[in-house]
This record gives structure tokens, sequence and C-alpha cells, in this order.
């Protein structure tokens, strides 16, 4: 039985690497298998002959679901496999909704705050950790989330038992001790940060139980709250397009842009590196015929060069060698941050690189329901193979040329019109066969590499945030009315209604409605009961008094100002100053 | 399963003509009558008997829309066969088929096999191309011709059977060359003993034998 699964398995995917691998002789000749099958995105719907077809390197078909219906918004999705350096297209994509609510609230419509969670994974050394991911990571980012439930979402004063307001206020000490309050965004950006982490530490069992090898970047696009937020590991990349121009949602994190990092570690524990490496940055690298004379290097601490005497230890690999997209961390990999690679050692000397990798992910904010929103606004994600063939400008270009292709106003077609955006992309970054190589239409190299993109219109979220909101907010209204459904200027206020009363007066344009609602202070005196409507005066005045008692805690996003707030804005300890958009390794290469 | 050859198939022609619903007329054996526009490219296989032996279609099935034209281009190399469709009650579908022709020359190893299609037969009352007109365009540019309904299934097996027929008579006079995959054909398991995608255990083997 076991035998004819694993050969219905093997028959179905495959190739060398799909073989499962026989487990080393402490296993006692126990058979290892993959945790997850070898497949493309769910998506797609594709069936294994499919998946045999899609991994064509002569032709390098540009895929595209054939069911539109099945992504969110119509988002656009290509990807392409690589022209022949493995057997696989190691890119993994996820597309997820779903809504975030308590058990208790399950049955209310509304109650529940439904989110988007759009994930690339590009893989390396092997497929296991890009589909490990891509079949987990969003179950775990929802449990992350389901944890902090009652700073994104304020429960429904559902018949005033009290069990909610326990829950969502645990801060009877705010008086005399405040809690630092805190906006939506840090609980947001937390549950991000600890899904990459734990993905990263599951995978690591795993490897241990399964044939799972190898490892993989990981960009995630999450619309909740009104909000999008960009979490980032590796080389992948997120960019806001609008009107043809590019803003950037992510950073690359490579040798190159996470060089300080790297040599820190290196300098700070050298046992990792067995003195088969040096921490220390030559320019240009010392030969053997230096030995003996000056050459220019910069230690950890240094921004700028110095001499020294060139000794034989010098002549040892620098941690991070190469430029820009060429670089390396010892001498092996590419990218520094993504989630797997327990096993990777480098080429050469064997030694383990994984301590030097980081499952980090920086997020960053834009706050979708406070700025106005074209429909031909996109946030287009993709793997390394799209960026390096073609730039954050290039890509907003061919974008608008696309959508312009399919009209929003033609109804019959406009459905196709992200899906051809993003078929555009993987095309202009493919290119086509020329011989034995891959050229784009301007004549230079295509990538070899596999490509996939997703292009995700942001109008259609918004729309579906604010009339949630409304819902929510009428079902926190009806949730607050006293049995006789009729207002009493004596009834004091609860907690909770203050908290949605407070909720109503948050407009479109007001983004601090998470700091709002967690710098509410179960403290509050009884005072005169609001009747909730936008316009209310008492409100707003609460509002404005809460705001300013909150003042240094609160962070304001100013639509005209800001851009792209980065969550992580207080000393990113992963990537120090490498990670600045204006480094020079940030954007084009 | 297993086959003795497989051949790559790539079905080209005006937007709207039906060339996605012969597809599924040949593979699911239905009829759609509305069908979401092709963007990319689709995926069908059948299995098919000839001269005694199983041959496995891989069909691929394009986007008509100009704007997709240049990706189409993409997917000729490495077809056997191609399915050139027209609409019989669109004359301009038919006015189109010296530009697909050419792309597909131009594209393709130059032993694949065309097989020209007015589809849409059914709609004899809006007809606008004649049978005739289309028998000639074949002849004068050596392909094979045949008037199909996607709707009601008529000649879609033929077509795409003769199709095979024709290219399997040419591996049989060795035109093709059949270690050459860039050719669209590849030789099946059950013919080569030493595939190498075969698993090297007793037991894959055994699978294999089991099925055919």
């Amino acid at each position: 039985m076991f035998n004819k699964v694993r050969n219905a398995l093997y028959n179905a995917v495959g190739g060398v690497e799909a073989l499962p691998a026989v487990a080393d002789g402490e296993d006692q000749g126990r058979m290892r298998v993959p945790k997850f099958p070898y497949a493309r995105p769910h998506f797609l719907l594709f069936q294994q002959d499919e998946v045999q077809v899609s991994a064509d390197h002569q032709i390098r078909p540009i895929i595209v679901p054939r069911d539109i219906s099945k992504l969110p918004w119509s988002s656009g999705y290509a990807e392409t496999v690589n022209a022949g350096k493995s057997t696989w297209n190691e890119d993994q994509a996820c597309v997820q909704q779903r809504i975030l609510v308590r058990d208790s609230e399950k049955h209310i419509q509304g109650a529940g705050m439904p989110y988007t969670y759009f994930a690339l994974f590009d893989g390396h050394a092997g497929y296991g950790a890009a589909v490990a991911a891509a079949n987990q990571l969003h179950n775990v980012v929802h449990k992350k989330l389901m944890d902090v439930i009652d700073h994104i979402l304020p429960p429904l004063e559902l018949g005033n038992n009290g069990v909610h307001l326990e829950s969502s206020t645990p801060r009877g000490m705010s008086l005399w001790f405040p809690e630092k309050a805190l906006p939506i965004d840090a609980f947001i950006t937390g549950a991000l940060e600890l899904a990459f982490n734990e993905m990263d530490a599951q995978i690591g069992e795993d490897k241990k139980k399964y044939v799972m090898k190898g490892g993989c970047t990981c960009v995630v696009a999450l619309f909740i709250a009104g909000k999008l937020y960009v979490a980032n590991a590796g080389d992948s990349r997120a960019v806001r397009c609008s009107l043809g121009k590019p803003y950037p949602m992510s950073n690359d994190f490579t040798p190159s842009t996470e060089r300080r990092r790297l040599q820190q570690l290196a300098a700070h524990k050298p046992e990792l590196l067995s003195n088969n490496f040096t921490h220390l940055e030559y320019n240009p690298r010392p030969g053997r015929a230096l030995i003996g004379r000056k050459i220019l290097y910069r230690d950890v601490y240094m921004t700028g060069w110095a001499y020294k005497t060139c000794s034989p230890e010098d002549l040892r690999t620098p941690v991070v060698t190469g430029e820009g997209k060429r670089s390396r961390l010892l001498a092996t990999i590419g990218v520094t941050r993504g989630l797997g690679d327990h096993e990777l050692r480098s080429i050469i000397h064997n030694t383990p690189i994984k301590p030097f990798l980081s499952s980090q992910a920086e997020i960053k904010i834009y706050n979708i329901e406070a700025h106005n929103i074209n429909e031909s606004d996109v946030l287009v994600m993709g793997t390394d193979g799209l960026w390096d063939v073609t730039s954050n400008e290039r890509t907003a270009e061919i974008v608008q040329h696309s959508l312009h292709n399919f009209p929003f106003g033609d109804k019959a077609n406009a459905k196709y019109r992200f899906t051809s955006a993003a078929q555009d992309l993987v095309m202009h970054s493919r290119g086509k066969p020329e011989g034995h190589n891959w050229q784009t239409s301007g004549g230079a190299p295509g990538t070899i590499d596999d490509i996939s993109v997703f292009v995700i219109p942001l109008a259609p979220y918004k729309s579906e945030w604010e009339a949630w909101k409304k819902l929510n907010e009428e079902l926190h209204y009806s949730a607050k009315l006293p049995p006789s459904s009729t207002i009493s200027s004596e009834q004091p206020a609860t907690d909770v209604g203050l908290r949605s009363a407070v909720n109503q007066t948050t407009g479109p344009s007001d983004s601090i409605t998470g700091p709002l609602q967690n710098g509410i202070s179960s403290s509050t005196a009884p005072i005169e009961v609001f009747i909730p409507q936008p316009d209310d005066v008492n409100a707003s005045e609460l509002r404005l008094a809460e705001i300013s008692l909150d003042a240094e805690e609160v962070t304001v996003i100013d639509p005209e100002e800001t851009d792209v707030s980065n969550g992580e804005s207080e000393s990113p300890p992963a990537s120090g100053d490498n990670a600045d958009p204006t480094s020079p390794n940030y954007c084009e290469r | 399963m297993s086959y003795a050859y497989l051949f790559k198939y790539i079905i080209i022609g005006d937007t709207g003509v039906g060339k996605s619903c012969l597809l599924l007329q040949f593979t699911d054996k239905r009829f759609q009558p509305v069908h979401d526009l092709t963007i990319g490219v689709e995926f069908g296989a059948r299995m098919i008997t000839i001269d005694g032996k199983q041959i496995k279609l891989q069909i691929w099935d394009t986007a008509g829309q100009e704007a997709f034209r240049s990706i189409t281009r993409s997917y000729y190399r490495g077809a056997a066969g191609a399915l050139l469709v027209y609409d019989i009650t669109r004359r301009e579908t038919f006015n189109h088929l010296t530009t697909w022709l050419e792309d597909a020359r131009q594209h393709s190893n130059s032993n694949m096999v065309i097989m020209l299609i007015g589809n849409k037969s059914d709609l004899e009352t809006r007809r606008e191309v004649k049978k005739e007109e289309g028998e000639a365009f074949a002849h004068e540019h050596g392909l094979i011709f045949m008037e199909t309904s996607a709707k009601t299934a008529a000649n879609v097996e033929e077509a795409f059977i003769n199709t095979a027929k024709e290219i399997y008579e040419k591996i049989q006079e060795g035109v093709f060359d059949i270690n050459n995959e860039a050719n669209g054909i590849k030789i099946g398991p059950q013919h080569s003993p030493t595939n190498p995608n075969l698993p090297q255990s007793g037991q894959g083997a055994g699978q294999g034998g089991g099925c055919c």
C-alpha cells in the first residue's frame, strides 16, 4: 500500500527531486516522505498533467488562472517556469480570504472582520520549504491575528454580560501605571513578524521528520483593518503602482543590502565562521601576492576605509562577496532573509549558513482607507525573476499600458485587466526564445529564473472595507441599545458603549481608529450618553480629548505626506543602514 | 496512463471562433455556450488510439486576442500539430487566416501538421464562408480541412484524430525526428524500456505493465 502511494506520488510529480529520499541510517531505514506534495498554487486548479506541462523549460508557458473568479477582486496572477535550472518551478503562491471573528460572535453577520492574504514564496535548493510555507503560513498568520483580536476588533456588547468587557480591557491598572497605548498597526505587525518566525521554526522541525528541502523567500500582502500590510523577508518585492508610477512597499534583503548585519554577526560570533571566512571587507579582495603589502580594508565599525598590512588571514573569503544581485553570503547564497535552509552549508568549507539567515519580516503599511484610490491603483508582487529584468518604473508603465487595453468601463472584459497585466509583466521579464537564450523585446537578456507575479487592485478592498465598517458600526450601535430600544439620558455609558460611539465618529479620513480604541481607559467615569451619529459633537470632542491624551503614542499617518509608513521605523536590527531605499542596491540592478 | 507517443497540438485562430469550445468538446465531450476569454494558454489532454497504439494528445489552447499575439507566438515552438480555426459565420476570421498561417509557419518547426477548421457548422443560416472557400484555401496552402461544430460535436473527434493520423504517418515515413522533443513528439514509457523518467525500482515497472 505504501509503495503504491509512493509510486502514485512519484508518477504524479516525476523527476529526481520528487523521489522520496531514503533517510540515513539513524532512521532505521524508515522512509521519509514530503509533508506536502509538489503542486502549483491552489487557485490554478491544476491537474497533474498540467503541472507537468507548465514545467516545460523549452517553451516556458506563461500560466494564468483558468478561472479568474478564484482570486479575490479579479486580481491578476501569472507565472512561468525557469529555463532549466531546476526541474520544477520553485516559486509558490497562496491566496486566502478569511474572517477574523470570536467564536462567540461567529453567528452574527458583520461581527467578524474580513481580511485577504496574498503570499509569494521563491524557493531555492529544492521546493520543500516554499511548498510548506504556501500550505501553512496563512494558518499561522490567522492564529497570531486571533491572539490579538481584542486590539484589532472591538467586541460587540452581547447581552452586556461583561465577558467581552473583561477580555477586551485588560488594563485596570492604567490609572496608576498607564500602559503604553499601542496602535492597531503594532498588533498586526507583531502578528506577521511572529508568524514568519514560527513558520521558520516549524519548517526546521519538519525537516527532521519529512523530506522538506531548501528554503524560500516570503512576501505577504495582508489587507486588513482598512490598510495594506506588506511583510517581506527576502528578495521578492512588492510595489504599489499608481498612474504609471511605482511606490515600493518592500526592501530587498540580499548579502549586499544586509552586509552590515552579516559582518557584525560574524565579528561578534567568530565561531560561526570556523576560521574559514573573515568579517572584514577589502577593496579589492587581496590575493596571495599581496601578503606583506598594504591593502585597503574596513572593519564592521567603519564606514570609511583604511590600510593594513596583508597577512595570510586576509586571504580568507569575506562573509559577503560580490555586489548587488551577484552578492553572496559565505560565497553561496544570494538572499539573506526567508524561511527554511536549516541544512544549508557553504559551497566551500561546508560552513552552516542558517545562523546568518533571518526570518524577520520587514513590514510596510499603506493606509488604503485614508487615500483616494483609483481603479487602476494596484499592488504588484513578484519574485526576483520579475525584478531582475523589469524595473519598478517599467513595471508601473507596463501595468498602466495593460490596464489601458482592458479598460475599467468595458464591462464584459474588465475582469481580465489585472490578469492581462500580470501576464504582460511575466512576458516582459521572460522574453522570447532566441536560440538557446531568452531575450526581452528590447533585446536585453530575459531571466532564466522562475517568475511569479500578482497584480492586485486596491479599490475593491477599499469598498469592501467601507461596507463592512458600516455594517459593523450598525451592529455595535444595535448591540448597545437598551432592551427598551430607547435611549435614556440617565443611562451611564459603558466602556464598550463609549467605544462604539467613538467608532461612529471615525470617518474614512481618520487613520487612527486603532489607537483610539486602545487608548480608551476602562476607568472612564459615567458621562453623558451619546447619540451615536457621525457628526455627534460630543463624541468628536471626546475623540479629540483622547487623541491629545495619547498624543505620544498615536502615530498619525498623514495621507498627504507619507505614502508608506514603515511599521519597523525604530531600528530594524537586521537591516541597518543598508535597508535604506536609497541604497544603491535597493533599486535598479 | 501509459502511451506509445505523445503529440503536442496547438489551437490558434481569431478570438471567439470556438478554440476553447473545440478543446472542451474533444476532452470532456461537452459544450459550454458562454466561455470565458482565454487570456494565456490552457491545456487539455486525451488519449486516442491509432493503428492499435495509444497516443496521448497534449493540446495547448491559446488566446486569440490581438493583444496576446506575441505571447501566443512563443507557443508554436515544439508543436507537432496545429488546429487553425475560423468561424464560418464571420468572414473576417477567414480573412485573417493568411496572417495566422504566416505566424505559424514562421514560428513552428517546418513539419508541423496544420489542420484548417471552419467551426460553427451548426449555424448554417448565418454562414458567411462557403465550405468550398475553406477547401480551396486549404488546398492552396497544403493543409487538411474540415468543418466542425463544437456545439453538436460534429467532426470534432475527426479533426483531432485525423491530425494525429497525419503526424503518425509522418513518423512512419521518418519525416519527424522523434528523439527531438522540439518536434512536439515524445516517445511514451511503454515504448522505451530505458526511459529515464521511469522509477528504477521493480515496483514501478510492475505498475506500468498493469495498465496497458
